[in-house]
């Protein structure tokens, strides 16, 4: 047992650092999110230069066979800049669900250009009626000669609008709430009966609501086998989480550091902020609530990277302390930023906004907390 | 990064699992003597008898996964009573700062457990704010001998001990941490009179120990004089580390989910009860993440020596635990956890409530949660202390 990096790992995070140093000023972050299509194709070319798409997937498909480690280093790297390049809709989502359940010549098709950046993914898995459950699934997916009819609407899809291909979860046998009989298919954004209606969410990144109406998909395009999907669905959230939950992590590192800070810039009744005892436990709540979350997210990460029996209780754990302290620091940050934290021109409220997104993807922190005691 | 456990930890956890095993004690047979053979086949082992001192004193010299073992698999086991005050803070200020005469002098019996040690610290007057303290001891003319006159509070076993180390004042000029000075003497003296204090939950742990024209000859000083704030400082964040009782929580919520699972309601138990059940779970994923704040920190300090910013929450954020866990057991117990002192409803409830009012006190002594988070700001934050 230990923490410390490998060579190769500790070279990755000091060069996905150095990349957001570099790119992601406040200014330079809101200068992309602020026109179409919502990220930098510049730095998606770097990211895919880098060898960062090529991360988790095996070397066998043109990887470098990195796992739920490499991958957190990079999104908590990530999330001190709150990039926004659709590296979780594409390379964790699409291309995780890829990795684990297409066949071998939709891979050797798709995953080259994900890898190389050429091609984008999009990960259709909500739906409005099902809230946070991954089984609730009425979209449906009718065996038609060859292959599969698709109807439904697939909700807050990341991603969508630039995406080549979408994979989505379709219901092709039993009840609504049923995890036997969901299945996974990738469609091409662009095939007839595929309409996205596209829109910003409040963290500047992109989503849209994708509506299918008699999309046809050949059998070559299911991802895993007929009814069940399930299992790989549940696989890619729990990559999800981790992932996010890294991206959390980075981000409430910024958030308490940026509140400490200012507060001993910020002069009041003749003294800095931070010389006020209230103000300083309540720094400190944030940073003990920072670094349970830090442990926790070595955790989850490092029992996932083992396969260990308790992982999965573990990621609700995670994602329960995600989005209960990730919340509970923003909402501090802001208040001890006082009117400043409530503008646009400071850090804070950006990292807010992502933390609230970040709380309601993949289930929310009360959603998690009933998993885990279930 | 990886959390698997190489051969040589899984042998370890084997040899240690054995140990145990072989060494538990079996009911009706003297528990003393028990104790006392228990302490000597752990010192034959290797040091197991004193888990945290170094290697040059007789310690074991565990990697933070052997260290993270033996806390595992000595939560459950009924380890041999041990008070704190000798091996675990006496001993490493004597290893930093006494002299080799007192090392030679005090360890020995310190590791065998022959002499109860008390820690004289708090007194009325100097609590959280413990640099205030003026139990005063002057130096006699010909430099050989202190007196010391004052009084002590909250000292927890004082009426058991046979020894005390004492934070002493020496000086009242220029920086009142500077003018404090650290001594050793017996405790069974004339001159030194303990009257119990009887706390909320009923129980006596803890005394006022007044002390008057105590003597104690100079080779008793650690260190210098006047360094004694020094020398307790350093110790009290290891003090405030062990106080985060992980191991022990993890013991007592397991217990209180089964309790709480014996409890019928309507077709189920208390444990499918919505409320109680969420408060459960909250408490178990942040003691989950402060198992792994704790190895985070062993690990900085294997590497480093020091104690990483980890542990300066681990006291805060335990003690709170322990205090969740109780309260839940008090609501578990319903009404009967009211008894005092009375055998009467589920085993479990008995002095519920009295268990619970003990557990107040787990975030006021060791530093004060409020001073706990002084210090945060101050030592991990930067932030310069100033108006409050």
């Amino acid at each position: 047992m230990n923490f410390d990096l490998s060579s190769e790992q500790q070279l990755l995070q000091d060069s996905v650092q150095r990349f957001v140093k570099d790119n992601y000023s406040l200014e330079a972050r809101i200068a992309i999110t602020d026109v179409e299509p919502g990220f930098n194709k510049a730095h998606w070319k770097t990211i895919a230069e880098l060898g960062w798409l090529a991360l988790p997937f095996a070397e066998a498909d043109g990887g470098f066979g990195g796992g739920p480690i490499e991958t957190m280093l990079l999104m908590e790297a990530f999330g001190k800049g709150l990039v926004v390049e659709p590296y979780l809709a594409s390379i964790v989502l699409g291309g995780g669900a890829m990795r684990r359940g297409a066949p071998k010549a939709l891979n050797d098709m798709i995953l080259p250009g994900v890898i190389d950046g050429t091609r984008q993914l999009a990960f259709g898995y909500a739906e409005e009626q099902a809230r946070f459950d991954l089984e609730d699934v009425v979209t449906t997916a009718r065996a038609d000669g060859t292959g599969f009819v698709l109807n439904g609407t697939k909700s807050v899809v990341q991603n969508a609008a630039t995406a080549d291909h979408i994979v989505v979860s379709a219901r092709t046998s039993g009840g609504q709430a049923d995890r036997d009989g969901i299945s996974l298919f990738l469609i091409d954004a662009k095939a007839e009966g595929v309409e996205r209606d596209n829109y910003p969410t409040v963290d500047g990144l992109r989503a849209s609501e994708v509506k299918l109406t008699n999309v046809r998909v050949g059998r070559d395009r299911l991802i895993g086998e007929v009814g069940k999907g399930f299992g790989i669905l549940q696989a890619v959230a729990n990559d999800a989480i981790l992932a996010l939950s890294a991206e959390a992590v980075g981000a409430m590192e910024i958030l308490y550091k940026d509140t400490v800070d200012y507060t001993q810039q910020r002069q009041q009744f003749g003294h800095p902020l931070a010389e006020f005892q209230v103000l300083q436990h309540r720094m400190v709540e944030m940073f003990m609530e920072y670094e349970q979350c830090k442990s926790l997210l070595f955790r989850a990460t490092l029992e996932s990277a083992q396969g260990a029996a308790t992982a999965q209780r573990t990621i609700h754990a995670l994602k329960h302390l995600i989005g209960k302290a990730g919340i509970f620091i923003a909402e501090n940050a802001v208040q001890l930023h006082g009117g400043m934290g409530m503008t646009e021109e400071l850090r804070v409220g950006h990292y807010f906004k992502r933390m609230l997104v970040i709380d309601a993807q993949f289930g929310n922190a009360d959603h998690h907390l009933q998993q885990f005691a279930a | 990064m990886d959390i698997d456990l190489s051969a040589d930890d899984l042998a370890f956890r084997t040899d240690v699992r054995e140990f145990l095993t072989r060494n538990a004690y079996k009911p009706g047979t003297d528990y003393m003597a028990w104790r006392s053979e228990w302490f000597t086949k752990a010192a034959a082992k290797g040091g197991w008898d004193v888990p945290k001192w170094p290697k040059a004193f007789g310690g074991p010299g565990w990697t933070p996964t052997q260290h993270y073992i033996w806390e595992q698999e000595t939560a459950t086991a009924a380890l041999p009573f041990d008070m704190p005050f000798g091996v675990g803070m006496l001993a490493p200020i004597l290893m930093g700062y006494g002299s080799k005469e007192q090392q030679e002098r005090f360890m020995p019996d310190i590791r065998a457990r022959r002499i109860n040690w008390c820690q004289g610290y708090s007194e009325p007057g100097a609590g959280s704010d413990l640099a205030s303290l003026k139990t005063k001891a002057e130096l006699s003319a010909d430099g050989k001998t202190y007196t010391v006159n004052g009084t002590k509070i909250w000292t927890t076993a004082a009426h058991m001990a046979d020894w005390i180390f004492c934070l002493t004042r020496t000086s009242d000029t220029g920086k009142r941490q500077e003018g404090i000075t650290f001594l050793l003497f017996p405790m069974k003296q004339p001159g030194i009179e303990v009257k119990p204090i009887i706390t909320l939950g009923g129980s006596h742990t803890v005394n006022m120990v007044h002390i008057t024209n105590v003597k104690v000859p100079v080779e008793n000083r650690i260190g210098e004089e006047g360094q004694g704030w020094t020398y307790a400082k350093g110790l009290l964040q290891h003090e405030r580390t062990g106080l985060a009782g992980i191991s022990r929580s993890l013991v007592a919520l397991e217990k209180l989910k089964e309790q709480a699972g014996s409890i019928k309601r309507g077709n189920g138990s208390l444990m499918d009860d919505p409320a109680f059940r969420a408060k459960v779970a909250a408490l178990e994923v942040d003691l989950m993440a402060l198992e792994f704040t704790e190895l985070r920190s062993l690990a900085a300090a294997s590497a480093g020596g020091a104690l990483g910013p980890e542990s300066s929450i681990m006291k805060l954020k335990g003690t709170e635990i322990q205090q969740r866990i109780a309260k839940l057991t008090v609501e578990a117990g319903g009404i009967y956890s009211a008894g005092w002192g009375h055998p009467v409803g589920p085993k479990f409830a008995r002095n519920g409530m009295a268990g619970y009012l003990s557990s107040r006190a787990y975030t006021i002594y060791g530093g004060a949660s409020e001073v706990q988070k002084d210090v945060i700001a101050k030592n991990v934050l930067g932030i310069k202390s100033g108006k409050k």
